[in-house]
This record gives C-alpha cells, sequence and structure tokens, in this order.
C-alpha cells in the first residue's frame, strides 16, 4: 500500500454529473492558482526585481564556485554532526537500555534534556560561554557540535525504538545458543535494528542540515553565509535569498524522498516475512 | 553569574521570556493546525490543481530551514513592498513550518483507516465533505496524538527563531543571548532557560499520552 492509496479511496470513478462539476472546480482552480502566480509575478515586475543585475551574476561561474564552497561547508558540517549525534545517541541508548538504575536515569535525562531545547540555545551556548572557558573551538566546531548535541537524544530515541522492534525470539534463541549479552546485541539485535531506523537517520540528517542554517551566528562559512557575501557584492538580497532557498529545499527535498523510499521498502519486506 | 543572582536581577524578565514564548507556541500551533487540516483537505480532493497545489506547499515548507524561511520574511520581502512587523515574521515562520509537517502526519493518520469504511460510507450515501467531517478527520486525529504531541514540542522548539529578530518582549532563547551580551551571565543563565523549555517539554509529553490512552483506537 502506498503513502496516497486513502486519497483514491475516497471516491469512486465519477459519474457524468459528477465529472462535470469537477471540470468545473478544476478550470476555477486553475484560475485562481494562476491569478496567484501573476500576483507574485506582477509584484517582482512592479518592484523591479527582475532587472538584470539581479540576476545576471547567476549566470558566471565564479557565484556558483562560491555558493557551491558554502555548500560544501553545509554539507561538511550536516555530516559530521550527524556523524557526532549517531555516536552519542548510540551511548544514550545502550546507556537507556541498562539494567543499572544511575546510569539509566542520567541517559534518559540526557535525552529529555537534549529533546526539549532548542539548537539556537545550544548554538548560543557554543558562541557566548564556551570561548570564556578557553577553549576556542573553530567557527565549524562552534555550530557542528551545538547542532550534533542537540540531534542525539533523538537519535537515541530512533535507536532504540529500532531494537525494541527486533523480535524478543531472536534474543532468547541467541541466548540459549551461548552467545554472551555484549556478542548478543552487537552480532544479532542491533545490525536489524540499526536497517529499521536507518530512514529515520537521514530524517535526523535533514533536521542537523537545517540547523546548520545558523552558522551566520558564528561566522562559519556555510551557504547561508556565503550567501550574505554575494548579497553585499551584488546588492541583491531577494534573488540570491530566494535562490539558496531553493537550494536548501531541494536538498532536504531529495534526502527526505530517499528516507520515504527506505522506509517504503522496509515495511514490504516486513510484510513479506510475516507472511512467510 | 550564580542562578540566584540571576534569578532576583531578571525573575521577571525570566518569567516575561517564558510566557512570550509559551503565548508563541499556542499561536503558532493553533494556526499550523487548522492550516495542517486545511491543507490536508486540499491534499485529498478530487480536484487535480489543489491537490498538487497542496503537495507543493507541504514539500516547500517541511524542507526549507526556519532560519532561511525567517531571513526571507524579514528581509528579501520588504523589497517586494511587503513589510511585517517583526513579530508577524516570526510568527508566519513558526505557523507555516509546522502547519507542513501537520498535514504529514494528518497524511499517515488517514492511512490508518481501514477501506472498508470507506465503502461503507459511501455505500450509505455520505458526500465527499460528510465522510471527511464525519468519518476522516476524527480518526486521523485520534491516531494522531503522540505526533501532534511531538509537533506541539516541535513548534516550541521553532519559537526560538524569534530570538533572530529584534522583538520584544524577548522569548526565552533572546533572553539568555542578551543577558549573555550585557553582563557574563555564563552558564546559569543558560540553565535556566533550558530548564524553563525542559519543563514545558515534559508537561507537553505527559499530557499527550494521557490523551492518547484515552482516545487512541485500538486496532
Amino acid at each position: 500500500m502506498t503513502q496516497t492509496s486513502i486519497r483514491d479511496m475516497l471516491y469512486e470513478s465519477p459519474g457524468p454529473k459528477a465529472k462535470k462539476r469537477i471540470r468545473f472546480f478544476t478550470g476555477l482552480a486553475l484560475i485562481l492558482l494562476a491569478a496567484l502566480l501573476a500576483l507574485v509575478i506582477r509584484q517582482f515586475a512592479v518592484t523591479g526585481q527582475f532587472a538584470e543585475k539581479y540576476w545576471s551574476f547567476f549566470a558566471r561561474f565564479t557565484t556558483w564556485r562560491f555558493l557551491g564552497e558554502g555548500l560544501l561547508t553545509t554539507l561538511e558540517a550536516a555530516l559530521t554532526g550527524s556523524a557526532i549525534a549517531f555516536i552519542l545517541g548510540f551511548l544514550l541508548m545502550r546507556g537507556k537500555l541498562r539494567r543499572n538504575r544511575i546510569l539509566r536515569a542520567v541517559s534518559t535525562a540526557l535525552i529529555e534534556f537534549t529533546r526539549g531545547v532548542p539548537t539556537l540555545l545550544f548554538i548560543y551556548f557554543f558562541f557566548l560561554v564556551v570561548p570564556k572557558t578557553g577553549w576556542k573551538p573553530s567557527a565549524f566546531w562552534k555550530i557542528t557540535l551545538p547542532c550534533a548535541i542537540s540531534a542525539c537524544g533523538v537519535v537515541a530515541e530512533a535507536l532504540r525504538s529500532g531494537v525494541n522492534a527486533v523480535p524478543r525470539g531472536q534474543t532468547e534463541a541467541a541466548l540459549s545458543l551461548g552467545l554472551t549479552e555484549t556478542r548478543l546485541f552487537y552480532k544479532v539485535v542491533f545490525p536489524q535494528a540499526f536497517r529499521f531506523v536507518i530512514p529515520s537517520l537521514i530524517a535526523e540528517l535533514v533536521i542537523v542540515l537545517k540547523d546548520t542554517t545558523f552558522a551566520y551566528i558564528v561566522t562559519c562559512a556555510d551557504l547561508m553565509q556565503n550567501a550574505k557575501v554575494l548579497i553585499s557584492n551584488y546588492d541583491a538580497m531577494l534573488s540570491v535569498y530566494l535562490v539558496v532557498a531553493v537550494i536548501y529545499i531541494l536538498i532536504n527535498y531529495l534526502l527526505n524522498k530517499i528516507s520515504d523510499r527506505l522506509a517504503l521498502k522496509l515495511r514490504r519486506t516486513a510484510a513479506e516475512g510475516s507472511k512467510a | 553569574m550564580s542562578i540566584q543572582a540571576l534569578l532576583t536581577e531578571y525573575g521577571d524578565k525570566y518569567l516575561q521570556a517564558l510566557l512570550t514564548t509559551w503565548r508563541l507556541t499556542v499561536i503558532s500551533f493553533a494556526a499550523a493546525f487548522l492550516i495542517g487540516i486545511v491543507i490536508t483537505v486540499l491534499r485529498v480532493c478530487p480536484i487535480r490543481p489543489l491537490r498538487m497545489f497542496g503537495d507543493f506547499y507541504v514539500q516547500i515548507f517541511r524542507n526549507i530551514p526556519g532560519a532561511a524561511l525567517l531571513i526571507l520574511l524579514v528581509y528579501a520581502l520588504p523589497y517586494l513592498q511587503i513589510i511585517f512587523p517583526y513579530d508577524a515574521c516570526v510568527l508566519i515562520a513558526t505557523i507555516l513550518i509546522p502547519s507542513a509537517f501537520c498535514s504529514e502526519h494528518l497524511m499517515s493518520g488517514m492511512n490508518t483507516i481501514s477501506p472498508g469504511q470507506i465503502e461503507a460510507a459511501r455505500a450509505l450515501g455520505l458526500t465527499f465533505f460528510q465522510m471527511i467531517r464525519r468519518i476522516i478527520i476524527p480518526q486521523a486525529l485520534r491516531s494522531t496524538v503522540l505526533p501532534m504531541t511531538n509537533l506541539l514540542v516541535a513548534t516550541m522548539l521553532t519559537t526560538s527563531l524569534a530570538s533572530q529578530v529584534p522583538m520584544r518582549p524577548r522569548d526565552l532563547t533572546g533572553l539568555v543571548s542578551y543577558i549573555n551580551t550585557r553582563a557574563a551571565g555564563g552558564v546559569a543563565a543558560f540553565v535556566i532557560s533550558a530548564a524553563l523549555y525542559c519543563a514545558t517539554a515534559l508537561v507537553i509529553g505527559a499530557v499527550g499520552s494521557l490523551i492518547d490512552r484515552k482516545v487512541r483506537i485500538l486496532r
């Protein structure tokens, strides 16, 4: 069953009358949407935002190279942040599933803390407080570390739900075969759990990538920061910010699409498995 | 500064900031919820252009970073002679983004409804809107209490965007950066704000799972 299935079950194939009505409203909707688009374009034209000077520099290679450099830093920060979030999240998940009560309580508290505090607060912490302690991380780490910390709680919970989704019988079987608990976890439970949660890990990558947009606070030369430089060079606020927003949207859209695909595939394999 | 010193000096400011964060969260969530429902209805209606518009809307606001949207609203839109005050810009951003996620949750909530119910409703002669109102929306809402609870927390976290514009009164994040640039508030200033955020999130989570246990449809 695909995601959109419910859409097509809501109504049967329309009769002649309904067809007419649908055609009428389709036309009406098209006119309204076209009017909306026309209004936007008119506003651009009236305010002179289509002027060549706002857009011509996008034809230059240097513009795209500069934006590309920023994008590379953005991706680097997002990937590094996600990797650190994964390691921290893994440790927290292990802690929360331990029998040791103190370890469990500490892990749970840390998970709830990182999930309940906005990324911006962590970023300001690394921006305003951390340098005063004598440790002076570079701009890159000042954005990457807070993003990672803010994501690790969510990653921990995702991993935990993956671990819980592994059938209990496998644990029992492995234990009765004489595996130690550590080997049981790394050889049997975790590989499967990891597969289950790959889609949510990719979704988390999107969240980290979005959070790195705040890199301008710590003046790390990411996509957004480089966009600002372009703006001051060409005095073209609207066009540059629009292009940058579209770049962000496209990347996140692609990542989300991949995540959805994988989730669908996993659900299918699971359904086949339960049938067999 | 110690937590106590901070609270005596900035106590009422923290209270005001907390109330600001709550106010932004409640307004944003309520508006995002209504828009989310409307967008979801558009996405399942039989009129193709409206469906496509709904899908487009969700993809845009699900994927745009909050900072990018806020910057567009605050700095770029005035070039189109569309000027909003700062707090309106923040609210627009914190409404549009959660509304897209709200619609996504409702869509997956709808997918838990069995096709038999739709067929039964059709056999009884319900119109499209009757079906939406009496069958689809109530069940979609009941099975999405937990995602919606998470969305409310996410909305609260998104309202920290308010710290990026000179908005008065400040929200919890804005207040911390204000205290730290004026005096060395240090770690304590952060701890207070973080604790207030966390406490709110925990209360929301607890109430959410309580409601979920009450209304969830066991299948």
